[in-house]
């Protein structure tokens, strides 16, 4: 019987030394693999997100997204505008659905449509093409605009008050050319990329806390980064690619295997600040990024997919949400994906996203914003018109270089 | 009612719901909002903190100038004002049991809804306290923000304080975040739904206790599963000396991993919840199909062991949300806490034994009785499984990690240590009873 005791008394003992020595190892291992490796923000698309919107309301092409203090989400689309009449029988009166949704639009966290406005109104100039949203550091919306005659921005409150407008529509205009026919037609307007009080068919806005400045990718006409005071939009300064003057002469084609162009190709797509005060501009057909000091000063450039031709794979970009901003996550509507790229290095690092029109799938994925617990929200143009919300999973190891369509892993 | 009171309301009524189906409208009370306090004690002054949207103070007129911009050079009077009538006059706090008198507006003043100086007490008292933003600062008045000192005179900086905020009438759904800073201790923060009461910011232990026992015997009289449970493991065993050990197998495995979970021990994945909940479920299947083909009483008490380290789980999900009361006593909270289940299950047993014994021995016959009752029984927890394991199975499996692994290694490793007592502490019982005494010896 002592035996029989001692027996098992040695068994409990070797298997609780065991499992001790197990979990150590483990531990260890745990921490080395944590530390080593390739990492990267792994993302799973939400397709219950956002909830389905009231009063028989579609999107239009949807061209602009950003992220509130309060982690509410805002997207400026196309509307009625480039909706097709048998997508919106409602709005003809025609059927029972469905009518364009007001062009601003605010979501909360769990998807709820919160206020919605826009259009034409008394006091401002609404654009033609509405075309990117920021909401600043007051709480202020920003739009701008890409239509035919767009050169001027708009300011409004969240509850769609105006505020303000700088620059003034159809200032593109060639001389003698008339308005209100072919307003899509380049031939009757010219770009002014020196001017001081307009602008030409602006992209997307990125307003500076700590100067008050807004910084202007202008634009669709205009190859220039422009830079206002956020209050009264007197113009500050203005750069072209690598810090030069910009100049409007036309560019041939892209050509992937030609020199880098010295000056911006159209659009002029983004223009966002970083945490150490850089500012990244995207060059959309030239398929770079550009990096340069808040002054205009170049500092360096990255290429992504640079054989990519037409409309050219650096879209829009959001920064991850750590402290140093390790990641940029690049939209690419041509190629359908959003890349991930190492800040400081411009490397990219892996991609996910595939064409189509499934859940976390594109179709023109135009726009990129990010919220303060890093998950990624992206806009749709052309016949896109969706909003889509990809939830941060946290760092993993980067096993794929292009991860495809990243469908939850419990579906 | 006259015809003039009739006109008043009708048209308040279309203004109403005016207000409803159109976009944002004037003056509308907000949907949600959030207001931060700092509570901190500090010699004989105990300084508020307190931050909440403009939007959410519309019953206080702020002076505007153009493009309703809030003129920064005049609203210092309206800020006062919106500090006094709809944060302290609804912040009650108490030293010691005894109400606070009014405190002093120390500064009131007006910030970005961007500005992230409430991230800690120091950088918001210098945020407050340092220079405001320039007059010609143009903020739409809805997206401003009140940021306000407030200092109460307190007797000692040690004293308990407890705090009543009733800012629940500042919008539909109202958020208290509340970090209590006591000197010398280390932060409490707390976060309060809408009206959360009287919270005692420095709980006394058997404040903490008292209302831990509460929660837990509200929680076990509320969780069906968890009465249930209870049904399938007494049916058979209606007496007390069969009962004191299978009972307390329950109560100690169900503390083991209550208290684990309160210390961060459980798993923070998705499915865990789910898991225990279908677990539960299964629990009660068991032992409801175990009734009714006969119970091996003999080990009743070691599946009632093993199956408590899930409801103990189980036990923690209704404390999540809680534990922020527990104060600097969290290990007697949760032991409160579970002594609070085991008055809610003494209460149960105490109705439910003598109603099973008058049924079968007037009604029914034990055996069918029990058998007619578990199948009753192991029916509901059978659907209840199935709904279950469907919420469940929307989760993925976890992989596997090497952390994940040590994990469950600690986790084993304490079964087996626990094992090894259960084995060890009779044996050296029964040695110690066998092992003749000195003086039978010497006899």
């Amino acid at each position: 019987m002592r035996s029989r005791n001692l027996y098992i008394g040695a068994v409990f003992a070797a298997v609780v030394v065991a499992l001790t020595i197990g979990q150590f190892a483990l531990d260890r291992t745990a921490t080395a693999q944590a530390q080593a490796g390739n990492q990267a923000p792994r993302f799973e698309v939400d397709p219950m997100w956002p909830k389905p919107l009231p009063n028989h309301w579609v999107l239009g092409s949807a061209i602009g997204v950003w992220v509130d203090s309060d982690d509410h989400i805002w997207i400026v689309h196309r509307s009625s505008a480039t909706l097709a009449v048998n997508e919106r029988p409602l709005e003809m009166q025609t059927g029972e659905c469905c009518a364009g949704a007001p062009p601003v639009l605010e979501f909360d966290q769990a998807g709820n449509l919160l206020r919605h406005w826009g259009g034409p109104g008394e006091g401002y100039e609404w654009p033609d093409s509405n075309h990117g949203i920021f909401i600043d550091h007051k709480g202020n919306v920003w739009i701008g605009g890409n239509g035919g005659p767009d050169s001027h921005i708009l300011k409004f409150t969240k509850d769609g008050k105006f505020l303000m407008q700088i620059g003034k529509k159809g200032a593109r205009r060639k001389e003698g050319a008339a308005a209100g026919s072919n307003e899509g037609d380049v031939s009757n307007f010219v770009g002014g990329s020196n001017d001081q009080v307009s602008f030409g068919r602006v992209a997307k806005i990125f307003v500076d806390r700590q100067a008050n400045e807004a910084y202007i990718a202008d634009g669709y006409l205009n190859k220039r980064v422009a830079v206002l005071d956020a209050d009264t939009g007197k113009m500050k300064r203005w750069w072209g690619a690598y810090g030069n003057v910009p100049d409007d002469t036309p560019l041939p084609a892209y050509d992937p295997a030609a020199q880098p162009t010295q000056q911006f190709h159209n659009p002029v797509h983004c223009a966002d600040m970083s945490v150490d005060r850089m500012i990244y501009v995207c060059d959309r057909v030239g398929d770079r990024l550009q990096v340069f000091t808040p002054e205009g000063k170049f500092i360096k450039e990255g290429f992504f997919a640079k054989n990519t031709k037409n409309s050219g794979s650096a879209w829009d970009i959001a920064f991850s949400k750590d402290k140093e901003q390790r990641f940029i996550f690049m939209a690419d509507g041509v190629n359908e994906k959003v890349r991930v790229i190492d800040r400081q290095t411009l490397r990219e690092v892996t991609t996910f996203g595939d064409g189509g029109r499934q859940p976390g799938q594109f179709y023109g994925v135009h726009s990129i914003a990010i919220d303060s617990k890093g998950n990624l929200y992206t806009t749709e143009t052309y016949e896109g018109k969706r909003l889509q919300r990809f939830v941060n999973k946290g760092l993993a190891p980067v096993k794929t270089k292009d991860q495809g369509t990243v469908w939850p892993a419990s579906r | 009612m006259s015809i003039r009171s009739l006109v008043c309301y009708v048209a308040a009524f279309v203004a109403t719901l005016a207000c409803v189906a159109g976009t944002a409208c004037a003056h509308d009370i907000p949907r949600d909002v959030t207001v931060q306090t700092f509570v901190k004690p500090d010699g004989q002054t105990l300084r508020v903190l307190a931050r909440v949207p403009l939007r959410a103070l519309s019953d206080v007129e702020f002076p505007r100038r153009e493009r309703d911009f809030v003129d920064l050079e005049r609203v210092d009077q309206a800020l006062d004002d919106a500090a006094r009538l709809l944060l302290s006059n609804n912040l009650e706090l108490r030293e010691d049991d005894t109400p606070l008198a009014s405190p002093r507006i120390v500064s009131a003043r007006m910030s970005l809804e961007s500005d992230r100086s409430f991230a800690t007490f120091d950088e918001a008292l210098a945020h407050v306290t340092g220079p405001g933003l320039p007059a010609d600062t143009s903020i739409y008045w809805e997206q401003g923000i009140l940021d306000v000192l407030f200092e109460y005179p307190i007797e000692s900086d040690v004293a308990h304080f407890s705090v009543h905020a009733a800012f629940d009438r500042l919008a539909l759904k109202v958020v208290t975040s509340l970090q209590f800073i006591p000197p010398g201790g280390t932060l409490r923060a707390y976060l309060l739904e809408g009206d959360a009461g009287l919270v005692n910011l420095d709980p006394q232990w058997h404040q903490a206790a008292a209302r831990f026992v509460v929660l837990g015997f509200q929680h076990i009289l509320g969780g069906m599963d968890h009465l249930l449970f209870l049904l399938c493991i007494v049916i058979p065993f209606r007496r007390a000396r069969t009962l004191i050990p299978i009972v307390t197998a329950f109560t100690v495995a169900h503390s083991i991993t209550l208290i684990a979970a309160a210390y961060n021990l459980a798993p923070d994945a998705l499915w865990f919840p789910p898991l225990i909940e279908t677990l539960i479920a299964m629990s009660i299947v068991y032992l409801a199909l175990e009734n009714i083909v006969s119970a091996r009483l003999g080990g009743r008490w070691i599946i009632t062991f093993l199956f408590g380290l899930v409801h103990g789980f189980g036990f923690s999900f209704g404390l999540q949300h809680t534990l922020q009361f527990a104060g600097s006593h969290l290990v007697t909270s949760l032991l409160a806490f579970n002594v609070g289940i085991e008055l809610g299950q003494l209460l149960v047993l105490a109705i439910c034994l003598p109603l099973l014994s008058l049924l079968f021995r007037y009604k029914q016959a034990e055996r069918v009785g029990t058998i007619i009752l578990m199948v009753i029984v192991a029916h509901t927890a059978w659907h209840w499984m199935l709904e279950r394991f469907d919420v469940l199975r929307q989760f993925p499996w976890p992989t596997v990690t090497a952390a994940g692994l040590a994990s469950s290694l600690r986790w084993l490793l304490l079964l087996v240590v626990l094992a090894a007592a259960a084995w060890l502490i009779p044996l050296l019982q029964r040695r110690a009873a066998s092992e003749p005494t000195v003086e039978s010896s010497e006899r």
